[in-house]
């Protein structure tokens, strides 16, 4: 598993920055970024071995919690800020409205069915 | 498992069928605003037709294998058959006034390959107020506050 130039290098097209302006703002120096894109396994070892013991990528078994976690946050802070711009509103209808919002409309539809079809347990 | 059936397969393509035969319809009430984001929730799915009688409604009725039963009693009319249970018919909107000048004011959602005309937030939010109704007091803030979000989200 090593790091694909070509693919970086598309990114940077679609995001309209060079190679060398990303890794200004990243922070990595170009000595560092070079050698890594020369390494044939950019994962720690013992990854390497875990997934070579399993006969399986490590792509099959790493995930992206944080990158999850990361846009949760994000939509946490949007929500704190658009509760502060506008007073008098239910913060829990503004972080659910942003959440609905990442759906397909079908999607929001569908739970808005679900919960009103589901039977109302407090009147059993 | 029956959650997954919801708004399943034969409600989406009554929906198409009507776009596809240009029934002048479109989606109201709560449902309407689910579609747009807002955190709410509903039994059923309100249409409001231009023309009940409207022969392409009736060639979709035909192709989706279900019925028009019209207004019997106190009771409003409705649809019958496999696909259209979740549809309910809306006659009247309060505070729109006429269908043809709130039809202008419709946005597109799309379903996916389709696009279906759908009752903007701000105008449902004008017609809960205008019903004053308790359970369209209840909803109203939740309403309003998903307005401004998605206000906010498009700007």
């Amino acid at each position: 598993m090593r790091i694909s130039l070509e693919a970086i290098k598309n990114k940077c097209r679609q995001q309209n920055i060079t190679l060398t302006e990303l890794l200004k703002q990243a922070g990595v120096s170009r000595n560092a970024f070079y050698t890594l894109a020369r390494v044939d396994f950019v994962l720690p070892k013992s990854i390497k071995a875990i997934a070579e013991r399993l006969n399986i990528s490590p792509s099959e078994f790493l995930t992206e919690d944080d990158r999850e976690l990361e846009k949760m946050k994000l939509l946490l802070k949007k929500a704190d800020d658009l509760a502060g711009k506008y007073k008098n509103t239910d913060q829990d209808n503004i972080r659910h409205t942003l959440l609905l919002l990442q759906e397909p409309p079908i999607e929001r539809l569908r739970r808005a069915l679900i919960r009103g079809r589901r039977p109302d347990i407090r009147q059993e | 498992m029956a959650e997954d059936l919801i708004f399943a397969k034969n409600e989406i393509r009554f929906l198409r069928e009507l776009v596809r035969h240009k029934v002048d319809f479109m989606i109201i009430g709560l449902s309407a605003a689910a579609l747009q984001g807002a955190p709410v929730v509903t039994q059923d799915v309100d249409l409001w037709f231009a023309d009940l009688a409207a022969p392409q409604l009736t060639k979709v009725l035909n192709k989706v294998k279900s019925i028009y039963i019209p207004p019997m009693g106190n009771n409003p009319p409705m649809f019958a058959g496999d696909g259209v249970k979740l549809f309910d018919i809306v006659m009247h909107v309060h505070g729109l006034g006429e269908y043809a000048q709130v039809k202008k004011q419709a946005i597109k959602i799309s379903l996916g390959d389709f696009k279906v005309p759908v009752l903007p937030l701000e105008l449902i939010i004008k017609s809960k107020q205008a019903a004053g109704r308790a359970k369209d007091k209840l909803v109203l803030p939740v309403l309003k506050d998903a307005l401004k979000t998605i206000k906010s989200e498009q700007h």
